[in-house]
């Protein structure tokens, strides 16, 4: 504001092409600098931040005026690279980029593919369902998939249901042979190899205890029998998807899956709107199929759409912490950590160790940085050739 | 004659199936995406001892209990006005800031546009979270740790990239002519922006609304490390809550996680056209 109160003062002194010239200058900088300090705060003075505290000794507590710290070396990145952890870290957050580029990106594209060429109907429907994993705080997410892979999830009790059931036909089976409900000692010994040793093993005397047990079901409805049993016997499966720690990442990759398809499905759609409808008209009406359409017109459209969500999926990849903090906290025994993960734990958890801590940020900033330039030559290489 | 009926038959059956095929996919993938949020809501009604019996039946005598629980437990009384707050006031930040820069990088001419604008694009790639150790240090160097005001600079901060890349291109799409014109009627720059750029730029505007409102409401591992007092948190910090011992407490839990997801559900809802054009325009990850 201040420039415009400010330019009659200068109009004094010179022609007006100069006093605009200064003031279109203030009027610049009065405009850039709120934005540009903000973004200096947020993103490069922590970036400054941490290259100088990744080299020192620093430990906590007040950066000025407090316990004295100085330059250390590159102690902290040699540490970083010698620890397993990082590595099992990068690992884990391939694989997070991997499910991306791979999983989310064809996925999306072929669901967006099925909507624009109208194979399905209802494309409002599709998009609109498909985006809503997206539009739920990662937070809830976790936590919501956290409890559907546990043992109190609907996975356990679809299959738990599943083998009650199974077990109780046998039951029927056995009774129905024997001509409804019966007690001889045929069907006693049928229901015993049924429930196998495991199942035998709560009795004492298994013939006797089992008759004991079914005698006191007579003369009620026989669907009473077939309940009892079936919970006395049939043992209750227990999901380790998240507790196993050989396959503790499928579920959290899978959920990556869920969530973010929708996102490039929507990217990719509206790209493939904005294809001009006569091209491709034209192009079917001299004959080309579905699969030159597609590798002549929409994929050559798409090419740069395709690199930029490379691009975001990379770079998302990289930085996801909530998913994982939420649905894991890394565990079981560190082996979902991911680098964010492991960064907020050498920072937060136990003893700090800032200077390891800033050193694993500037090695994800880096690889961020160093992922985007290869994308990008692969796409100077091979993309837009075929434009 | 017959042969080819016979052929396009043949053909035409081929297509049904391939269709079902697109369609059972599809569906499927809907069902996962629907599904486990009204498995969610649904056992929200279920006192905690009923749903560890039945996970996938109705409610029998659905209850509002978890959810008076949860509401306390949680703190959201606190939270929520939080949410909103951070939310609001980010998005109208993100929102001016971006239009303001993004005019003067679009229609003032000046020599520091093409380094100053390129550090910004730079930033569209670089997400805040990787940096969320230097920041905590930062904030705790600066003396406002547990502040509102760190919250939204930071969130502000993280969202200018993409704000003003997308106000910066919109803005140069608009006749330089009409800024001219202005000026040759005496009018400031600060006027031309205000009564002109301003009302010009609403369609850029919503998309960037759209994306910070989602992105802010639901944002966890920058709000995680900048406050630590209840006061000061958010839904999703609070929702978090409900992750560690209290995560047996299946009602509860529930409850809070339907309460973490209600609003934006029906944000989504009543916005899904403007969100749905933002994603595409924005594409930007949370």
């Amino acid at each position: 504001m201040s420039s415009t109160l400010s330019a009659p003062f200068w109009g004094v002194f010179m022609t007006y092409s100069s006093k605009s010239y200064i003031e279109e200058k203030r009027a610049y900088w009065a405009m850039i600098l709120p934005a540009f300090t903000i973004y200096l705060l947020v993103m490069a003075f922590p970036i400054v931040l941490s290259i100088v505290l990744s080299v020192s000794n620093y430990s906590g507590g007040k950066m000025f005026g407090g316990e004295k710290w100085g330059f250390a070396g590159f102690d902290a990145y040699l540490r970083v690279f010698r620890d397993p952890w990082f590595w099992n870290a990068l690992k884990n957050n391939i694989y997070i980029v991997l499910v991306s580029v791979f999983g989310q990106l064809p996925l999306g594209f072929i669901f967006a593919y099925f909507i624009y060429a109208k194979i399905v109907k209802a494309p409002e429907f599709w998009q609109g369902v498909l985006y809503v994993p997206n539009i739920i705080s990662v937070i809830v997410v976790g936590l919501l998939w956290q409890t559907i892979f546990s043992p109190h999830g609907p996975i356990a009790e679809v299959i738990n249901s599943i083998r009650v059931r199974e077990f109780q036909n046998q039951l029927r089976g056995i009774f129905n042979a024997a001509g409804g409900f019966s007690l001889s000692d045929d069907v006693i010994q049928k229901i015993l190899d049924l429930v196998g040793p495991s199942g035998q093993a709560i009795f004492s005397d298994p013939l006797i205890d089992l008759r004991d047990l079914l005698s006191s079901f007579h003369g009620e409805p026989i669907e009473e029998v077939y309940n009892a049993l079936g919970n006395l016997f049939v043992q209750k499966w227990s999901p380790t998807f998240l507790t196993k720690s050989n396959i503790a990442m499928l579920p959290i990759l899978f959920v990556i899956l869920w969530m973010y398809t929708g996102m490039y499905l929507i990217l990719f759609l509206a790209n493939m709107q904005k294809i001009d409808v006569q091209i491709v008209e034209s192009a079917r009406i001299d004959g080309a199929n579905e699969g030159q359409v597609m590798r002549y017109i929409i994929l050559p459209a798409l090419s740069g759409t395709i690199v930029n969500a490379a691009i975001l999926a990379i770079s998302g990849s990289l930085s996801s912490f909530a998913l994982v903090f939420a649905m894991t906290g890394g565990g079981p025994s560190r082996v979902t950590e991911i680098l964010s993960i492991y960064m907020y734990n050498n920072a937060f958890l136990g003893r700090p160790n800032f200077p390891l801590a800033n050193a694993i940020s500037l090695i994800m900033v880096l690889i961020s940085f160093g992922l985007i330039l290869l994308t990008k030559a692969v796409e100077k290489r091979y993309g837009g050739k075929e434009e | 004659m017959p042969e080819m009926i016979k052929e396009s038959k043949s053909k035409k059956i081929l297509s049904i199936i391939g269709k079902a095929a697109v369609y059972l996919i599809m569906g499927i993938f809907a069902f996962m995406t629907l599904y486990p949020i009204f498995w969610l809501i649904m056992n929200s009604f279920k006192t905690t001892r009923e749903f560890q019996v039945s996970q996938l039946a109705l409610p029998k005598s659905p209850t509002l209990q978890n959810y008076v629980g949860a509401w306390q437990i949680g703190d959201f009384s606190l939270l929520f006005p939080n949410s909103i707050l951070y939310t609001l006031g980010a998005t109208v930040g993100i929102i001016f800031l971006s239009l303001l820069a993004g005019f003067a990088f679009a229609k003032l001419k000046s020599k520091a546009t093409k380094p100053i604008y390129n550090s910004f694009i730079m930033g569209i790639l670089l997400t805040t979270q990787t940096l969320m150790i230097p920041l905590f240090l930062e904030v705790n160097l600066l003396g406002i740790y547990n502040t509102r005001f760190a919250v939204l600079l930071v969130y502000i901060g993280a969202g200018l990239p993409i704000g003003i890349y997308l106000s910066t291109e919109y803005i140069r799409a608009i006749p330089s002519a009409v800024v001219e014109s202005a000026r040759i009627d005496g009018a400031g720059f600060f006027r031309i922006f205000l009564s002109i750029i301003v009302p010009m730029s609403v369609p850029v505007a919503t998309t960037l609304a759209i994306l910070n409102i989602t992105n802010t409401w639901n944002e966890f591992a920058l709000i995680n490390i900048l406050v630590s007092k209840t006061e000061l948190k958010s839904l999703p910090l609070g929702i978090y809550k409900f992750s560690g011992s209290l995560s047996s407490d299946y009602g509860k839990q529930f409850a809070a996680l339907t309460i973490g997801m209600v609003p934006m559900l029906a944000f989504y809802i009543i916005f899904r056209k403007q969100i749905t054009k933002g994603v595409a325009a924005g594409a930007i990850k949370g």
